[in-house]
C-alpha cells in the first residue's frame, strides 16, 4: 500500500522479502536498511521488518520492508503479510539450484495473495561466492523476461548490487503510482466531458496539463 | 565472612530502595518473620569457574504450610570462590540481615523471585541428597520441583532430565533401564537417518558410477525420491503445489533422471527398489499418516513388505515384540513397568548378516512408526506439504549458524578436537562449515543428527526452523546425544504444537496471551484493540522460540527451567495444596511461558498506549528486547499473574 503523507516522508511504501531459506533475506535486509551483515544470521521466525527513508525522483520515500520465514510451515502466516505490499524481492541464492528452481512457487506465492500489480524484482544472492555458482545467469535472465521480472545479482556480503536492487523497486513502483494517479485524473477529465459545458471541458484539460491534483 | 554480610546488605539495601522507588507497596515486616529466620551461609564453587564471579544468591526455602507471612528460613549462598564448601551458620548477624531483605506486601510472604538475582548449579552433594536411597526423589519431586520453580538451579544435566524425561516418582533403576532401551530406540533412529544418505550414495554409485565418498550429498535423497517416484511424496506434493517441481529439485536431480532415462528402464528399477527397501518408506508413510488421507490405524496393518519378508526375520520377531511393548510402556511413562526391555537386550550383540539385519532393522522401524502412529493417531491431521528431504535441508542450514553463546557453559564441548569435530560432521553429511572452528561444527554436527532423528520419530511435525534454537541449549547442558534426544522429545510434546502447520498451537495459545492481557488491563487491551492488534500477533516469535531470542544463554535456561518444573508438576499431580507448603502461591501452570510473555507486554503498556500506533511498532518493540529482559523480574511479573488469574483463564 502506498500512503501519503504530509510529514517526514512523501510515500510509504511497503515491500516483502521473500525466498527459500538460507538464502540471505535477512542479511539483505540489514545491509539496505543497517549496513550490517552477520554470516551467522539466525533463522526468521514467522516476520521481521524494518524502515529506511530515501529519496526518489526527489520524494521522500519511507521504505518499510518485511522479512519473512523462509520455510513453507511459516507461509500461512507470512503470505498474510504480502498484503498491501507494493514490492516484492524474491531471492534465490546463486550456489542452491534448489532455491532458484522455486522462484516459480514463490511468484504464485505473490499472485495468490498479494496485490495483482506489485513489482517484483529477483535477485540472485550471494554473487561472491561465484566459484560456487549453480545457477548461471543467463538461466536467471530467460526466467525473468518470461516471468516479466527484474533480475539482478546481489551479494549482502559485499554489499554488491543491494542498494541497486532495492532502489529500482522503489523506482519502479513510484513510476506505477504516478502513471495511476495520472490516468486516475484523465478518466476524472474524460467523465467530466459529457456532464460539462464547452467552458468546462477546457478548463479541465487545462487543471490536467498543470496540476497533477483534482482541486478545481 | 563480615565483608560478605556487607556486600549482601548493600546490594538488598539498594534493591529496597530500588523498589519503593518504584512505587511498590513494600513494608518492612519484621514480627511476623523474625522468630522463624534462621540464616546460612553458604560458600561453594560452581566448580568450573568460567567467570570466576562472585555469585550471591540467596532463597526461600518452604517450611510448613503457612498462608500470609507463615514461617520459613532463609539461606543465603554464595559462590566464592574455586575451594570447596564451607557452610557457617551465624545467627545474630543473620537476623541483622534479614531485617533488611524481608518484606512483606499485604500482609504475607512475597516470591522469592523477586529478590533472586542469581542462581547456582547444584552440587553433586546437595543433588544427591534430593533423593532417597533407591535414587527416588523424596517425597515424590516435590522439593526438587520447588527448589527449581524459586529459580535456585543453573540447569545440569540432570535436572533437565529429570525435568524433561523421567518420571519424578521414578527410581534409578527404572531411569537406568529407560535410559538402556531408549538409548537403542535413538540409536534405531540415527541408523534409519544413515541409512537413508546411505542409499543416497548407493543409488549415485548406481547411476553414475563416480564411486563418490559416502554422505556426498544429503540432498541427494531428493533425487532419489524424485526419481524414483514413491507415490505418496509426489501426489502430497502435486496436491499442494501443481505442476512446477519445487521442493524435492536439488543439484543434480535433473541430472539423475536424465542419466536414468538415458540408461535403460532396469536402472530406474533399480533405483525405485533401492529406494522401496529403505527406510525411505518408512519416511513416506509417516508422511502419509499426516496427510489424512488415510487415518493412521490404517498405517499399522500397512506393508505387505514386511510381511514378504516375515520368514526372513521371523528369529527376530520376538525382541521385536519386546521393543514395541517397552515402546508404549515409555510412551505411557511408566517406568515401572519396563521389566520386558530385558527382552531387546540381547539383540545388541547379535551377529546377524547384513541383508537380514537390515530387514530387522526395517520391521523394528515399522513398530516404531506404529506406536508413533498410534500416539498422535488422535491428533487433528494436517496437510505436510514439505518432506523429509527439505528438512534434512534446512536443518543443516540452521546447524551452521547456530550461534556460539553456549561454549561457555560447556567447557566439555568446547574443547573438542577437531578430528572428532570433523568425524562427527562427516557421519551426520554436515558440509558447508569452512568459516566454523571446531567446537562449532561439533555442535552443529549434533544438532544434525538429533533434529534429524527427530523428524522421523515426529514425522507429522517434522523440522521447523526455530527448532533448532530449541534444541541448541540442551544439548549444550546435556552432553550425550541419546539423553538429550529424548529431553528435547519430552520438551516438544508440548512445543510441538506450536509448530503444526495447521497453526492450531501457536492461535491457541496467543489466544491465552490476549486473555491474560484482557483479564489484567482492560485499557491497554482496548488500545490493543483499537490497533487490531487484540490477537497479540506480535509475540509470535516470543511464544515459537519460548523467549529464546529475547533471553541470553543463560536466562533462557533459568526461565525454561522453571517453565518445565511447573510442566513436570502437572505431569506427575502435584495438587495446589501440596504447592500451599511452599510459599510460591501460584500454583504450577502448563501456560506459565504464557504468563511471562502477557507480564513483558504489560511491562511496556504505558509505552505501548502512548507511543505506538501500529501493531507493526509493537512488533519491532518486541522484536528489540534482546538483552533488555530481566528474566527474574519476568517471572516474579509473571508469577503474579498467574495468582491472580490462573481460575480465569
Amino acid at each position: 500500500m502506498a500512503y501519503k503523507v504530509d510529514h517526514e516522508y512523501d510515500y510509504l511504501f511497503k515491500i516483502v522479502l521473500i525466498g527459500d531459506s538460507g538464502v540471505g533475506k535477512s542479511n539483505i535486509l540489514s545491509r539496505f536498511t543497517r549496513n550490517e551483515f552477520c554470516l551467522e544470521s539466525k533463522s526468521t521466525i514467522g516476520v521481521e521488518f524494518a524502515t529506511r527513508t530515501l529519496q526518489v525522483e526527489g520524494k521522500t520515500v519511507k521504505a518499510q520492508i518485511w522479512d519473512t520465514a523462509g520455510q513453507e510451515r511459516y507461509r500461512a502466516i507470512t503470505s498474510a503479510y504480502y498484503r498491501g505490499a507494493v514490492g516484492a524481492l524474491l531471492v534465490y541464492d546463486i550456489t542452491k539450484r534448489q532455491t532458484f528452481d522455486n522462484v516459480l512457487r514463490w511468484l504464485r506465492e505473490l499472485r495468490d495473495h498479494a496485490d495483482s500489480n506489485i513489482v517484483i524484482m529477483m535477485a540472485g544472492n550471494k554473487s561472491d561466492l561465484n566459484h560456487l555458482r549453480a545457477v548461471s545467469t543467463e538461466d536467471a535472465q530467460s526466467l525473468a523476461e518470461s516471468e516479466g521480472l527484474s533480475f539482478m545479482e546481489t551479494s549482502a556480503l559485499e554489499a554488491f548490487n543491494i542498494e541497486k536492487a532495492f532502489q529500482t523497486v522503489l523506482l519502479d513502483i513510484y513510476q506505477i503510482i504516478r502513471k495511476k494517479a495520472l490516468a486516475a485524473q484523465e478518466s476524472a477529465s474524460g467523465t467530466g466531458v459529457p456532464q460539462g459545458t464547452t467552458i468546462n471541458v477546457n478548463n479541465m484539460s487545462d487543471n490536467a496539463n498543470k496540476k497533477p491534483c483534482c482541486s478545481t | 565472612m563480615v565483608n560478605a554480610f556487607i556486600r549482601v546488605t548493600d546490594r538488598e539495601k539498594k534493591k529496597q530502595k530500588g523498589r519503593q522507588n518504584s512505587n511498590r507497596d513494600f513494608s518492612l515486616d519484621l514480627t511476623v518473620v523474625f522468630p522463624y529466620i534462621a540464616i546460612f551461609m553458604l560458600f561453594f564453587s560452581t566448580g568450573d569457574g568460567i567467570e570466576g564471579l562472585r555469585k550471591w544468591i540467596l532463597f526461600a526455602e518452604a517450611s510448613t504450610a503457612g498462608g500470609g507471612g507463615g514461617g520459613g528460613f532463609w539461606s543465603y549462598y554464595s559462590v566464592v570462590s574455586p575451594s570447596g564448601i564451607a557452610i557457617a551458620v551465624t545467627a545474630m548477624a543473620g537476623i541483622a540481615l534479614a531485617a533488611t531483605i524481608v518484606y512483606s506486601r499485604r500482609g504475607s510472604l512475597k516470591s522469592p523471585w523477586a529478590l533472586r538475582k542469581r542462581k547456582y548449579a547444584l552440587q553433586p552433594k546437595q543433588w544427591k541428597s534430593l533423593f532417597t536411597p533407591d535414587g527416588k526423589l523424596g517425597d515424590g519431586g516435590v522439593k526438587f520441583l520447588k527448589k527449581v520453580r524459586s529459580g535456585v538451579f543453573t540447569p545440569t544435566n540432570c535436572d533437565v532430565c529429570m525435568l524433561n524425561r523421567y518420571d519424578l516418582n521414578s527410581s534409578k533403576e527404572e531411569r537406568d533401564s529407560i535410559r538402556r532401551q531408549k538409548r537403542k530406540e535413538f540409536e534405531r533412529l540415527r541408523k534409519r537417518c544413515r541409512q537413508i544418505l546411505k542409499r543416497v550414495e548407493n543409488s549415485s554409485t548406481v547411476k553414475e558410477t563416480a564411486g563418490n565418498n559416502c554422505n556426498e550429498d544429503s540432498e541427494d535423497l531428493s533425487q532419489v525420491v524424485d526419481s524414483s517416484g514413491l507415490e505418496d511424496v509426489d501426489s502430497g506434493r502435486r496436491s499442494t503445489e501443481g505442476e512446477s517441481p519445487m521442493v524435492d529439485d536439488s543439484e543434480n536431480s535433473s541430472k539423475v533422471k536424465e542419466t536414468a532415462g538415458n540408461n535403460c528402464n532396469e536402472d530406474s528399477e533399480d533405483l525405485s527398489q533401492v529406494v522401496d527397501s529403505s527406510g525411505l518408506e518408512d519416511v513416506v508413510s509417516g508422511r502419509r499418516s499426516t496427510k489424512g488421507e488415510s487415518p493412521m490405524v490404517d498405517d499399522s496393518d500397512r506393508p505387505p513388505r514386511g510381511q514378504s519378508h516375515q520368514t526372513l526375520v521371523s528369529s527376530d520377531s520376538d525382541s521385536e515384540g519386546g521393543i514395541d511393548k517397552s515402546e508404549i510402556t515409555c510412551e505411557d511413562n511408566s517406568p515401572g513397568e519396563t521389566e520386558s526391555s530385558g527382552s531387546d537386550t540381547s539383540d545388541e550383540d547379535e551377529n546377524i548378516p547384513l541383508f537380514a539385519s537390515e530387514i530387522t532393522e526395517e520391521n523394528n522401524i515399522d513398530k516404531d512408526d506404529n506406536s508413533s502412529a498410534s500416539r498422535i493417531k488422535s491428533r487433528s491431521k494436517s496437510h505436510a506439504d514439505e518432506d523429509f528431504a527439505t528438512w534434512q535441508r534446512i536443518i543443516r542450514v540452521d546447524a551452521v549458524r547456530a550461534n556460539d553463546e553456549w561454549i561457555a557453559y560447556s567447557s566439555t564441548q568446547a574443547l573438542v578436537s577437531e578430528m572428532k569435530a570433523y568425524q562427527l560432521a562427516e557421519s551426520v553429511g554436515l558440509k558447508e562449515y569452512d568459516h566454523l572452528e571446531p567446537c562449532r561444527i561439533y555442535h552443529a554436527a549434533r544438532l544434525v543428527a538429533i533434529l534429524e532423528a527427530y523428524t522421523l520419530y515426529d514425522p507429522e511435525i517434522g523440522y521447523c526452523q526455530g527448532m533448532s534454537d530449541l534444541l541448541s541449549p540442551i544439548i549444550s547442558v546435556v552432553e550425550d546425544d541419546s539423553e538429550a534426544f529424548w529431553c528435547f522429545a519430552g520438551f516438544m510434546k508440548k512445543a510441538r504444537h506450536n509448530f503444526r502447520l495447521d497453526e492450531v498451537g501457536i492461535r491457541r495459545q496467543l489466544n491465552i496471551v490476549s486473555k491474560i492481557i484482557k483479564c489484567k488491563d482492560s485499557h491497554l487491551y482496548r488500545h490493543l484493540e483499537e490497533l487490531q492488534a487484540e490477537d497479540c500477533f506480535f509475540v509470535y516469535r516470543m511464544v515459537v522460540v519460548l523467549f529464546r531470542r529475547e533471553l541470553s544463554f543463560e536466562q533462557t535456561l533459568c526461565l525454561w527451567e522453571v517453565v518445565w518444573a511447573d510442566q513436570a508438576a502437572i505431569r506427575a499431580g502435584i495438587t495446589k495444596t501440596s504447592w500451599g507448603r511452599m510459599r510460591l502461591r501460584a500454583p504450577p501452570t502448563d501456560d506459565l511461558l504464557l504468563y511471562a510473555i502477557a507480564a513483558c507486554v504489560l511491562q511496556r503498556r504505558k509505552l505501548i498506549i502512548e507511543m505506538y500506533s501500529s501493531m507493526d511498532e509493537i512488533m519491532r518493540e518486541c522484536h528489540s528486547m534482546a538483552g533488555r529482559l530481566d528474566v527474574w523480574k519476568l517471572l516474579d511479573d509473571a508469577h503474579g499473574l498467574v495468582v491472580n488469574l490462573h481460575d480465569k483463564i
